[in-house]
């Protein structure tokens, strides 16, 4: 490009942006007006751009270099680079510059083209600290540092301003601090623990009313006079608050801007203040999200502990296996080991160990819940009781998947042990004290007249046996002996009327209420005898009338031989089922259904005979009084072995027809 | 002496075989009814009951104790508790006879009484 000097004016005023002329060497021989205007400074200042600080002193060390090589080697020249402004403002400029040579080659002087970048610098920087705010936030900063850089990124993109953030604290009420790293610790001492209320200050307000408020001049600020002075004692004289929402509209906090002079913010500002509220609601719910997730998980491993239950996964299709802690300590095993089913099934009690896989693989067969109680042995020889409940379900990718819960509940079952211990030796103790206060009521209604007939006897031999024998003496004694022996037997059978028990209460009785409560008292025999109880009660059954006692009696009896009946098998699980239902229309059916040894078919009926029995140490009385008790209340007491395992026991009573 | 028991047929055997001991007996059912007789002060012998209704032998064998009456007492029972026999002889009783007790026992018992009284 060759142009006459003399137009060089023209043209570079005419240019819509900042131009300047530089001879060969590199000093500045003239810029155009709106330099002049921008810079507000003489052209003579332009000369020492390098030292004087129209160029921010930041900025000379890294551009001086590259300026100088383009003068020495005539290459164009592109840097950023930060000029000073009239009102001592300092904005980001592209400079350009290019050299004009002359016909010969040699350079007659550079053009240089200074374009105002600082809304893009801006821009740029905002999105890098935006970037950097997230990636802390996604690398799980703590909140404490995070809203700190939310305050620099601010401070540093808006000049001159000194940013906050409080906190709403758990209760709802008060503002906690959040971060200030610019303003005096003494101010924000003041704003911490105030309420959340709009008298408070502009925080509060702004916390409590969910929307920004803007004090653009404290000075002459009404709404708060308490805050305010403290404000103004700090020199400060704007506040701007912008409530930081949740996703879910929640206040989690404010953000607040504040400058040591009355202004109102920009649009420009308030874009910035929209950008950051949102990084920061991110940064703060994220890191509540977490603490609440640290707390339920600590709480949830505390109560595992405290209440000695562990939680597993198990996905039986792969055999896949997920342990917490407390299972881990439970099976006292090392939670580093590799869970393998034989290293499970080695803590389990080789007697328990058939029938628990059999219970399992038959649940599992149907896909179904189940619970079990098994027995673990300890390397130490130590028994431990463990109470499970397992959940069918389905995972993500919709394979069975088994949530369970597994208890110790060694102290409880062993405390139960000994109580029923206990109490079975209370019943025996009981039962022979009764038969000895028994005993000795009877010998004593007895031996009255007993001593009655002896010493009648006696005076009737001497009688007899005088010189002369009183004989009317000794006919009166002979009658009063016989009279003796029949008060004696009238004793006899006044006791035995006194103990069987004529006198049954007749009442109206819910079968399925009367056989839930003997289930009830049974229940710890039944786990301990590792049964596995199944009810069908059905539903609305028609009362019965009778002795509830004695009915409850038939029904205690029945599941105590079922019990019994599989206390020696282990090669299947020991199911139990007691089911009610309606018998013909006519009458209430309730059947036992044990897996037990059974008995042969030929001795069903035998099975009633007041001492036959198939247990060892049984007494065999049990079956027959309770057929008589059955029969009394004019009912049907029969048993029959099932075709598989076991045996299965009938009642069956008149419905009540007086309800 | 006197016969206290309130079962009615000891009341009327016992009497009959002592009589044919050869004592004179009067018969009570219970120490308050002897105790308001005129046998309270004279009888020589008691055979005593151990549970009488209202005052119990023991404690009829105490109240003459106290009104200076030591007169031989053979106490009998239907009960069978073994230990309250030792603690009768212990307390001065001649004998403790379990009903039903035979003519000979009795006759042993009653030479005993009043070999001692």
């Amino acid at each position: 490009m060759t142009v006459a000097p003399a137009h060089d004016e023209l043209i570079i005023d005419s240019v819509p942006g900042l131009v300047a002329i530089l001879n060969p060497a590199g000093d500045v021989e003239a810029v155009n007006d709106q330099v002049l205007e921008y810079c507000g400074e003489p052209l003579e200042a332009m000369r020492h751009w390098g030292t004087n600080g129209i160029v921010h002193a930041e900025d000379v060390p890294r551009i001086a270099p590259v300026f100088a090589n383009a003068i020495a080697s005539g290459v164009p020249y592109d840097f950023d680079a930060r000029i000073r402004r009239f009102d001592t403002i300092y904005r980001w400029f592209r400079v350009r510059g290019r050299p004009l040579r002359e016909s010969g080659g040699n350079i007659a002087r550079w053009y240089v083209l200074l374009t105002d970048i600082d809304d893009r610098k801006h821009a740029e920087a905002l999105l890098a600290g935006e970037n950097r705010l997230l990636e802390m936030v996604a690398n799980g900063e703590s909140m404490a540092v995070i809203l700190g850089e939310i305050c620099r990124l601010v401070e540093r993109t808006a000049a001159g301003c000194r940013c906050s953030v409080v906190l709403v604290d758990p209760s709802g009420l008060r503002l906690e601090h959040g971060a200030a790293p610019s303003l005096p610790d003494s101010f924000i001492q003041s704003i911490i623990g105030r309420p959340i209320a709009v008298d408070a200050g502009p925080c509060g307000m702004a916390a409590c009313l969910n929307e920004q408020v803007i004090a653009g001049d404290l000075t002459t600020e009404t709404r708060w006079a308490s805050w305010c002075s403290v404000a103004l004692a700090h020199g400060l004289q704007a506040c701007w608050s912008t409530p930081i929402p949740s996703t879910a509209g929640k206040v989690l906090g404010t953000f607040a801007i504040y400058y040591d002079e009355p202004r109102t913010p920009t649009m420009q500002q308030q874009r910035l203040i929209e950008q950051v509220t949102h990084v920061a609601s991110i940064a703060i719910e994220r890191t509540q999200e977490a603490e609440a997730l640290t707390r339920s998980e600590a709480l949830l491993a505390r109560v595992q502990q405290v209440s000695a239950t562990g939680g597993f996964y198990w996905w039986p299709m792969t055999g896949e296996v997920y342990w917490s802690e407390q299972v881990y300590r439970i099976f006292e095993l090392d939670p580093a080991t590799p869970l393998t089913t034989e290293l499970r099934q080695s803590r389990i009690h080789p007697d328990d160990l058939h029938a628990h896989q059999k219970s399992v693989e038959l649940a599992m067969r149907d896909g179904r819940d189940f619970e079990y109680e098994v027995r673990l042995l300890m390397p130490d020889g130590s028994v431990k009781y463990v109470h499970s409940l397992v959940h069918a379900t389905r995972d993500a990718e919709g394979s069975l998947l088994y949530v369970g819960a597994v208890q110790d509940v060694t102290p409880r079952r062993l405390s139960e042990i000994a109580l029923s211990k206990v109490r079975s030796e209370l019943a025996h103790v009981a039962r022979v004290t009764t038969l000895g206060a028994l005993t000795a009521s009877i010998a004593h209604e007895v031996n009255q007249p007993l001593s009655g007939i002896i010493t009648n006897a006696s005076t009737c031999l001497r009688m007899l046996g005088a010189d002369p024998p009183n004989v009317d003496g000794a006919r009166e004694t002979a009658r009063r002996t016989i009279r003796d022996g029949n008060r004696a037997a009238e004793v006899i059978a006044k006791l035995r009327a006194l103990y069987s028990r004529k006198d049954t209460t007749l009442e109206s009785v819910d079968l399925n209420e009367a056989a839930s409560e003997v289930l009830a008292l049974l229940r710890n025999d039944l786990h301990t005898n590792l049964v596995v109880l199944r009810t069908e009660f059905a539903e609305g059954l028609p009362h019965v009338r009778g002795d509830r006692v004695q009915l409850q009696q038939v029904v205690l009896n029945l599941l105590r031989n079922a019990s019994d009946a599989m206390s020696t098998v282990d090669e299947r699980p020991r199911d139990l089922l007691i089911m009610t239902e309606v018998d013909h229309g006519n009458g209430v059916r309730l059947s036992v259904r044990d897996a037990g040894i059974g008995f042969a078919p030929d001795a069903a009926e035998k099975l009633f005979d007041a001492f036959y029995t198939t247990k060892p140490d049984g007494m065999g009385v049990g079956l027959s009084v309770s057929r008589s008790i059955i029969e009394r209340h004019h009912g049907r007491l029969w048993g029959a072995a099932n075709e598989d395992h076991g045996a299965t026991f009938v009642f069956s009573l008149p419905i009540d027809t007086k309800v | 002496m006197a016969v206290i028991d309130d079962d009615d047929s000891v009341r009327e055997s016992l009497p009959d075989l002592v009589r044919e001991f050869g004592y004179a007996v009067e018969a009570f059912g219970s120490a308050e009814e002897f105790l308001a007789s005129a046998q309270a002060g004279e009888a020589k012998a008691l055979i005593l009951d151990i549970a009488l209704p209202g005052m119990s032998g023991p404690d009829l064998h105490a109240e003459l104790g106290r009104r200076g009456r030591a007169i031989p007492i053979i106490y009998i029972t239907a009960q069978s508790d073994d230990t309250i026999r030792p603690r009768l002889l212990d307390r001065g009783a001649v004998d403790v006879l379990r009903k039903p007790f035979s003519d000979r026992a009795l006759q042993d018992a009653l030479s005993a009484a009043f070999g001692a009284g």
